[in-house]
């Protein structure tokens, strides 16, 4: 029992089905489309193509290089031709695919080695060439997460495997089917980053991966399995953080700073892989539910499939589509159709029915204080919301500082209890990008 | 292909909504009402609670037609407002009075500062100062069960006259506002509203518990004037159903608590050391004026902020 302070947190309903459903391999499709960006983001970084129209292409073999230290290495997720270069929208943000019909022979890329590091860099440097990402959904390269070994000492790895979201099950699977992965990658960190701690934190639901991992575990005194609550958001970097180690990332300050990494349980076995076979990232486990998904399954799927394959993979749909989601019921983002592609770091494809899309029109706050009392950060949404129907630009600005609103994740606690269906959530993200965009404006601070 | 919804997240919601709060509410205050219905008699309180509500929610509706606002009456707090303004005043008072009362409450407290969740003061509580002050003896000096006018148990605490048993006060057998005098009743819709997770047990509780603790170490820890204490007047109802109003309280909990110490001491300074009979309507409305300043004394710094 400790005494410290407990983060507010939601109860929700898991609606995990498929959690005992194991990843099946999707077929083989005719085209994939690969988004030259992990994710569709409203700042999407790309990668830049190596190959041209027509070029014969084969599984693993890069097609577009990163550009910057927040894009990956994308490689060809299926063998074939590359049919085109194309314009790809990415959520705001407009940006390029690659399209490649594919031979339905998956063959393997000839030059693809199995990796042997001998110190960090050399490590840092394969673990960049895999163009692994953080599947969780944040996208950010494993290796530049890595990277920060060279500067400090990372004692303390925290493994997420909260999967606090409802629906999603793929990290529950992974740590079912992949334990063997689990414990390479952890080889491999405690080999190069020389860390001493690693702590797989996992939410309580999911018993039989706690189970498991315990006893794998169980001989090596570094590796702690944590169970965790399962309460939303669990999964969220400072909540983990907390309840994991007690610590907390102060404004202004990198969670490398304490010594910590976390990386998604998914990241670290799509890491480990590399290390094993030599296939950098081409495809991924990936949940696929919702009202309107005729066999919810955990698929295995090659990044740059569409939704429509997806989807055909489960039995088609049995309602007409109200929302086609990437990711979960909580954060997941809205796609425009089914004509979507799955990047590295979509872990669900979650497709609602009409009446469940449909959104309760908002009436008057009544400031009960839900909103609040719900925030694992201890914001005040309400605040947000009179700031943003302030006129004065520079009044607003101060409100939102002050009420430090881009502390927000955007985690969704606060809108899902609204008893007036207030779209709190989405203010917030209003209120930082008016407050990003006004300090870019304004570097002096406006006072 | 219809048109998919493109709204961000969340992409699911709890069941709550706020006209089911406004109705747990009107729930929660029925046996109050119905209590009183029974102590003071169907003829005496019935015209007052129905002329409450009909002029609340009536105005209501009539302020938001003639400023062109949407509609709200829809939501139910005007409800809520009209019989908690009822619930408050005696059965002296006169039909036009308490219509005016709830006029009062919903226009000039509640829809002038603009609506639901905008408000700073309690309307219902505000509209029984208003009515206090209007027309004293009629709305506040206490009707006997019998009908007869006659003194509250807050005034006649300290003169040696013959006050009702503890059980008659736990059961409403004595004089005092309709919704006031049958704890029982209250407690009931207390109860109600904690398991409707509508309330949070902390705010009523540190208030009444303020006022009985301070009241059992001024009597040189006589329990039973703690416990008189504790029954008379409107605290209960005060506590368990003004105190805890979404609007006119802290947003934050650490704030809301506060704000209930603060509301057990005035009432207690009050009807200790001043000459009013009853200070459970004054202390809240301070307290609502203070609300503001409570939240802003108690925060915190936000997890990875300053
Ligand atoms: S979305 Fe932001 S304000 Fe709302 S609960 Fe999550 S962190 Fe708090
Ligand atoms: S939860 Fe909704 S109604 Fe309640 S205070 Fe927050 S914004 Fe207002």
């Amino acid at each position: 029992m400790s005494l410290k302070k407990s983060i507010s947190s939601l109860k929700l309903p898991h609606y995990k089905s498929t959690a005992g459903m194991a990843a099946v391999r999707m077929p083989i499709p005719k085209e994939v489309l690969i988004p030259l960006s992990p994710m569709n983001a409203h700042h999407a970084t790309m990668s830049e193509p190596i190959v041209q129209v027509g070029d014969h292409v084969t599984v693993g073999q890069m097609i577009a290089r990163e550009k910057d230290r927040g894009a990956s290495h994308i490689h060809a997720s299926v063998s074939g031709t590359v049919t085109g270069i194309e314009p790809y929208a990415m959520g705001n943000a407009s940006g390029t695919a690659i399209r490649i019909e594919s031979d339905g022979k998956m063959e393997k890329c000839p030059d693809l080695k199995i990796p042997q590091p001998a110190n960090l860099d050399e490590f840092l440097q394969c673990v960049r060439d895999s163009g692994v990402v953080g599947l969780g959904g944040a996208a950010y390269p494993v290796w530049a997460k890595l990277s920060a070994a060279q500067k400090g000492h990372i004692s303390t790895v925290l493994i997420n495997g909260a999967e606090c979201e409802p629906f999603i099950t793929a990290d529950h699977r992974v740590m079912l089917e992949h334990g063997d992965l689990i414990q390479k990658g952890i080889e491999l960190l405690k080999q190069f980053l020389g860390s001493e701690e690693f702590i797989i934190g996992i939410e309580e639901n999911k018993p039989d991966a706690i189970a498991q991992l315990t006893e794998r575990f169980k001989d090596d005194p570094a590796v702690k399995i944590m169970p965790l609550s399962s309460v939303y958001p669990q999964g969220a970097k400072q909540v983990l953080l907390y309840n994991a180690t007690g610590k907390v990332v102060e404004k202004g300050q990198r969670l490398a700073s304490l010594g910590v990494i976390i990386i998604n349980v998914s990241s670290l076995v799509k890491m480990a892989e590399y290390f094993v076979t030599g296939m950098p990232m081409v495809e991924r486990i990936i949940t696929v539910d919702g009202s309107a998904v005729k066999e919810p399954k955990n698929l295995i799927v090659p990044i740059g499939v569409s939704v429509r394959d997806v989807v055909e993979a489960c039995g088609g749909l049995k309602e007409e589509p109200g929302k086609i989601l990437f990711g979960g019921a909580m954060m997941g983002k809205p796609q425009e159709s089914l004509d979507a592609h799955i990047m590295k770091a979509t872990n669900a494809v979650v497709i609602m029915n009409r009446k469940e899309a449909l959104k309760t029109e908002p009436s008057p706050c009544i400031h009960c204080g839900r909103c609040v009392a719900v925030c694992p950060l201890g914001l005040n949404p309400t605040a947000f919301a009179r700031a943003m129907e302030l006129e004065d630009p520079a009044a607003k600005a101060a409100l939102l500082q002050k009420e430090q609103v881009k502390v927000c994740m955007q985690c969704g606690c606060c809108s899902y209890v609204c008893p007036a269906h207030r779209p709190l959530a989405e203010n917030n993200n209003a209120g930082i990008g008016f407050l990003r965009k006004w300090e870019k404006e304004h570097p002096e601070g406006g006072k | 292909m219809e048109q998919l919804m493109m709204s961000s997240g969340p992409h699911i919601h709890s069941k709550d909504n706020s006209r089911r709060i406004m109705l747990d509410v009107i729930l929660a205050l029925l046996p109050a009402a119905i209590a009183g219905v029974v102590i003071f008699g169907v003829k005496e309180t019935l015209p007052i609670l129905l002329t409450c509500v009909i002029a609340a929610v009536l105005s209501e509706f009539l302020f938001n037609l003639i400023t062109k606002k949407k509609q709200t009456v829809g939501d139910l707090s005007a409800v809520v407002t009209g019989l908690l303004l009822a619930l408050n005043l005696s059965t002296n008072v006169l039909w036009w009075q308490a219509a005016l009362g709830s006029v009062f409450a919903i226009v000039l407290v509640k829809c002038l500062f603009g609506g639901i969740g905008r408000n700073f003061a309690n309307p219902a509580i505000t509209a029984r100062i208003f009515l206090l002050m209007a027309f004293t003896s009629k709305v506040a000096g206490g009707v006997l069960p019998d009908g007869t006018t006659g003194a509250t148990p807050l005034d006649l605490i300290g003169t040696g006259a013959q006050l009702p048993t503890l059980l008659e006060m736990f059961l409403g057998q004595r004089g005092g506002a309709i919704g006031e005098t049958c704890i029982l009743a209250l407690l009931l819709g207390f109860a109600y509203l904690l398991i409707r997770k509508v309330i949070r047990w902390e705010i009523p509780v540190i208030f009444m518990g303020t006022v009985f603790v301070l009241s059992l170490l001024f009597s040189g820890f006589s329990f039973e004037t703690a416990l008189y204490e504790l029954l008379s007047g409107g605290l209960v109802l005060g506590a368990v159903f003004m105190a805890t109003d979404y609007t006119t309280t802290p947003i934050t909990l650490r704030a809301r608590m506060w704000f209930a110490l603060g509301c057990g001491l005035i009432t207690f300074v009050i009807r200790w050391f001043c000459a009013l009979p009853e200070g459970v309507s004054y202390s809240i409305l301070c307290m609502n004026i203070l609300s503001p300043w409570l939240e802003k004394w108690t925060r915190r710094k936000p997890l990875g902020g300053v």
